[in-house]
């Protein structure tokens, strides 16, 4: 089947040829040329004496080996395969010749989206194009590499398509040169260029000479559907390495005289070192040695089970200052949040004082608990400190803030810091914090020889990062029509991106980036809360609070808490009015065509029956840059026990490069926003998680997943990104459908109490 | 004193008898195919095989393995090539993949037994936690491996280990002229 042409993107950066041919002539040093304001900077590849580099995303070996550089993180999102798939489209590579390789940290890997998304403020948003402009220079010019968000595709898009026609481009002048005849007339096919008759050339021939051609004024792209590679599901690159256990983790490497180490870094908050029995340690079989810093100590062994056992006999005590955190603390913090000054209201259309006053309102309160990452593979990095500089291997999704803070902790240099970025067995957002980085490298310093640093589960779920427990006031006018005329969103959370960033960025201390963000209110912390409904008044107000639990990045982030209280308090005012809640939704849509398919097609698929009592269905949609869904699910309670029957989603996300990944994020998303309706979370006593064990957490298991269906809807849309986007509809779906079920409204998360 | 058989080798491990499986497999015998994610018993990503038996080597001290035949990943199959392998590539279950080694070992104690096992049978042999959500394509994987092992179906989804380069020209026409150096005589 053939696939319409994709529509030209509005490319506002500007790019010039030159941006695209920095290899060329490396030995003279070719400039780029970046924007409206011109900086340069020197690519920064390794190659080896056969490998050509075409540009800052490709290399081509002698060997017809295509080798694609990717900045972004893999965390099993399948970034690694998708990325190159673009650019071997461009080119008419020949897919069993793609190889990927990790890019160095340099300016041109920037992730100007995500930097946008992250720190747009007030300021930045007034000066507009400017404001978006000065994001976008500090971005590069601090090669601020970010993987999260679902940026990857939409960011980088464009760029893999332009290296590989540009190289298309240049090898096809080379062959025809080669040829005497005009280069036009050459195109390039699973690897081979042809002459447009019988002559035929491998595109390792011409790679060497290729780099001595100019480009076009502007870069024409392939044309025609035959061969073509995007759409297509092609085999991942990482699953060979992924099925037979020879994928290197950072807990795989294994480096000459390399030894084990573990951490304990005492309870939440502004916890110091105070005393441990240095004896005890020393009579475990393998021990060497304590390393002890202000906030934390390591056990360094000859395995990781000796280093952690040594740690629990020496029973390090620490001192905390301040108030430890606690569940009932956070439950007050939140309260008290909504009668602080600092609250404000971030998003508002229409005028809600005179459709509220003296009119009946509907108002209901919800709450959500920090939810864990619980990533299976725990933090880990290994390190090797020598007097040239530090090598640290890690998977981190800020590689650059990374390589920067391990260089202030070592007082080294940042070029004497190599960082090797490697994929995450998860992640989900928690390996946008680099400790784990910095402690492995100070303690191979002082041991002497590479450390690798490996958290225990227990010290992972204590200094885990959650996103942002949070409590919502909802209020809202229904007209005598079914029609919602004022909606008033009150939403009590700390911003959990705010933290992460005053962490990353800034080096702060985890409880002092809690402290610090306590009193501004932020869009970030009511991020996806602007309602998706034609509703004429409303408004979204945040109150800012500090609740003493450090948070971090997530899947899907705030639109964790957001779409709960947002699908969650639609549903109460449909079944209010009197009107199934598809319909009820539906009719707000009219503006929004591509959410409305999303509705009615999972309704479709999964039988709807109009969310009438006994049912068990319930549904919920959102929309995230670009990206629609809609996720029904049968639900039932026996006891205590939740169960979810089915589950069937329905996604617009324009129109994938891979269409099975696109669908594996979707799968990904379901299972992932079920852990966070059912568990992922624990209470807090005394400074300290209550429980730790995972097998306690409600995560799900084989036997919790039924039937799972996913509609991946049609379009020729540009690809958006799909890995944050069903999570969050997964835990108002699974309440609204308890509702029908049971009767009763759930108005908290997790839906269910943990055993 | 902690005398067994890895992956149809004998080892004696100079460790702690206390030591769990996983760390002697990991940090002793470098077999880091077998994954540390709870040393709880919850997650399952540390999963062998113990005389066919799918055991989680973090609860089983190797003073406990004593005499006994453990296979972890690196053993199931010389080259990619068990029916599990090639249907978890060929459904593109992993994501991460960092739970797959301990599920692909759970499944293949379950398959040995059972090529043809059902829905409930799975379910209650794969009790591994992946947070990544491959579930919705596990039950499918696997049952396609059983009708391979029976027989039913043949695939190629992942290609072994060690293809030289002269053997990849062979079958690629996009290559050609070896980047790597000639081969050294014997």
């Amino acid at each position: 089947m053939g696939r319409a042409p994709r529509k030209q993107l509005d490319r506002g950066k500007g790019l010039d040829r030159r941006t695209l041919l920095i290899g060329g002539g490396a030995a003279a040093g070719l400039l780029l040329a970046w924007g409206a304001w011109p900086r340069t900077y020197a690519p920064n590849l390794a190659a080896g004496p056969t490998e050509t580099i075409v540009n800052a995303f490709l290399k081509i070996d002698r060997s017809g080996q295509i080798i694609v550089v990717v900045p972004q993180t893999e965390m099993g999102q399948g970034v690694t395969t998708v990325l190159p798939q673009i650019l071997a489209d461009e080119l008419g590579a020949d897919w069993r010749t793609v190889a990927v390789q990790s890019a160095p940290i340099s300016p041109l890997y920037a992730n100007e989206l995500l930097a946008r998304e992250w720190l747009a403020s007030d300021w930045t948003r007034l000066l507009g194009d400017a404001g978006r402009w000065a994001i976008d220079q500090y971005a590069t010019r601090s090669a601020l590499m970010l993987t999260g968000g679902g940026t990857s595709i939409p960011m980088f898009h464009d760029a893999y398509r332009d290296a590989g026609a540009a190289a298309r481009v240049l090898l096809c002048k080379a062959a025809a040169a080669r040829w005497s005849i005009p280069w036009e007339s050459c195109d390039i096919q699973e690897g081979l260029i042809s002459d447009g008759a019988q002559r035929r050339m491998k595109i390792g021939d011409v790679a060497g000479e290729a780099m001595a051609f100019d480009l076009p004024p502007i870069l024409p792209y392939r044309q025609g559907q035959d061969g073509r590679l995007a759409g297509q599901d092609l085999a991942r690159l990482d699953t060979p390495s992924k099925i037979d256990g020879t994928h290197n983790f950072a807990a795989d490497v294994r480096l000459p005289d390399m030894v084990f180490a573990s951490i304990r870094q005492g309870p939440i908050g502004d916890a110091t070192l105070a005393g441990l029995d240095d004896r005890a340690a020393s009579s475990v079989t393998g021990f060497l040695k304590l390393v002890k810093q202000d906030r934390w100590v390591a056990a360094v062994a000859s395995n990781w089970w000796a280093a952690n056992k040594a740690l629990d006999l020496a029973d390090p005590v620490f001192t905390l200052r301040g108030t430890a955190v606690s569940s009932e603390g956070i439950d007050a913090a939140l309260e008290a949040a909504f009668s602080k000054s600092s609250g404000r209201r971030l998003y508002a259309q229409g005028d809600l004082e005179p459709v509220f006053d003296g009119a009946t309102i509907l108002a209901s309160e919800y709450q959500v608990d920090a939810a864990l990452h619980l990533a299976i593979e725990p933090p880990c990095a290994t390190a090797r400190v020598t007097e040239g500089g530090a090598e640290i291997w890690m998977a981190t999704q800020a590689p650059g803030l990374a390589r920067d803070a391990i260089a202030d902790a070592l007082g080294l240099s940042r070029d004497a810091v190599t960082l090797y970025p490697l994929h995450a067995g998860g992640s989900f957002g928690r390996a946008m914090d680099w400790d784990v980085g910095v402690q492995a490298a100070m303690i191979a310093r002082d041991m002497g020889r590479p450390v690798q640093l490996l958290w225990s589960r227990l010290e992972d779920v204590i200094q885990d990062r959650p996103s942002a427990p949070a409590r919502a006031r909802m209020a809202a006018k229904v007209g005598r029509n079914g029609a919602i005329e004022g909606w008033l969103a009150k939403v009590a959370a700390p911003c959990a991106m705010t933290q992460t960033w005053a962490r990353i960025a800034d080096g702060k201390l985890p409880h002092e980036a809690a402290q610090d963000g306590a009193e501004s209110a932020n869009r970030l912390a009511v991020a996806g809360m602007v309602p998706p409904y034609a509703i004429p008044n409303w408004a979204i107000d945040h109150y800012p609070a500090d609740v003493g639990l450090p948070l971090g990045f997530m899947r899907g982030n705030a639109r964790l808490h957001g779409t709960f209280f947002t699908e969650s308090f639609i549903d109460e005012l449909a079944h209010l009015a009197n009107i199934e809640p598809m319909s009820f939704r539906i009719q707000m849509l009219g503006g929004n065509p591509r959410l409305a398919h999303c509705l009615t097609t999972a309704a479709a698929m999964g039988g709807w029956q109009g969310g009438v009592a006994g049912s068990g269905q319930g549904m919920a949609a959102h929309m995230i840059n670009g990206a629609y869904a809609a996720v029904m699910v049968e639900a039932s309670m026996s006891g205590d026990r939740l169960s979810v029957g089915r589950i069937i989603a329905a996604v617009d996300a324009g129109d994938p490069v891979h269409p099975d990944i696109a669908r594996q994020h979707i799968e990904s998303g379901l299972v992932f926003g079920l852990a966070f309706a059912t568990g992922a979370s624990v209470s807090y006593a005394h400074g300290l998680p209550t429980r730790a064990i995972l097998g306690r957490m409600n995560l799900p298991r084989l036997a919790d997943i039924g039937e799972v269906s996913v509609e991946m809807i049609r379009s020729t849309a540009d690809p958006a990104g799909t890995s944050d986007l069903v999570a969050p509809l997964m835990a108002p779906a699974i309440a609204n459908a308890l509702y029908t079920w049971t009767g009763q409204r759930i108005r908290s998360l997790p839906l269910v109490g943990t055993p | 004193m902690t005398k067994f058989t890895v992956n149809d080798r004998p080892v004696q491990y100079r460790m702690d008898p206390d030591t769990p499986l996983l760390w002697a497999l990991r940090d002793a015998s470098n077999l880091t195919g077998t994954k540390y994610g709870c040393g709880t018993g919850d997650c399952g990503a540390c999963t062998v095989d113990i005389d066919g038996e799918a055991v989680r080597s973090c609860q089983l001290s190797i003073a406990n393995a004593e005499g006994r035949f453990v296979t972890t990943v690196e053993a199931l199959s010389p080259d990619r090539g068990h029916p599990l392998q090639q249907a978890f590539a060929a459904d593109n279950v992993s994501q991460c993949g960092y739970c797959v080694p301990g599920v692909i070992m759970a499944a293949s104690v379950l398959l040995r037994r059972n090529s043809n096992p059902t829905d409930e049978q799975i379910d209650a042999a794969i009790t591994n936690i992946c947070r990544c959500g491959i579930y919705p394509r596990l039950r499918g994987a696997i049952k396609r491996a059983g009708r391979i092992m029976r027989g039913e179906e043949r695939i190629a989804a992942a290609p072994p280990p060690g293809i030289t380069p002269e053997e990849a020209a062979r079958s690629v026409p996009a290559l050609g002229r070896s980047a790597s150096p000639p081969k050294r005589q014997p």
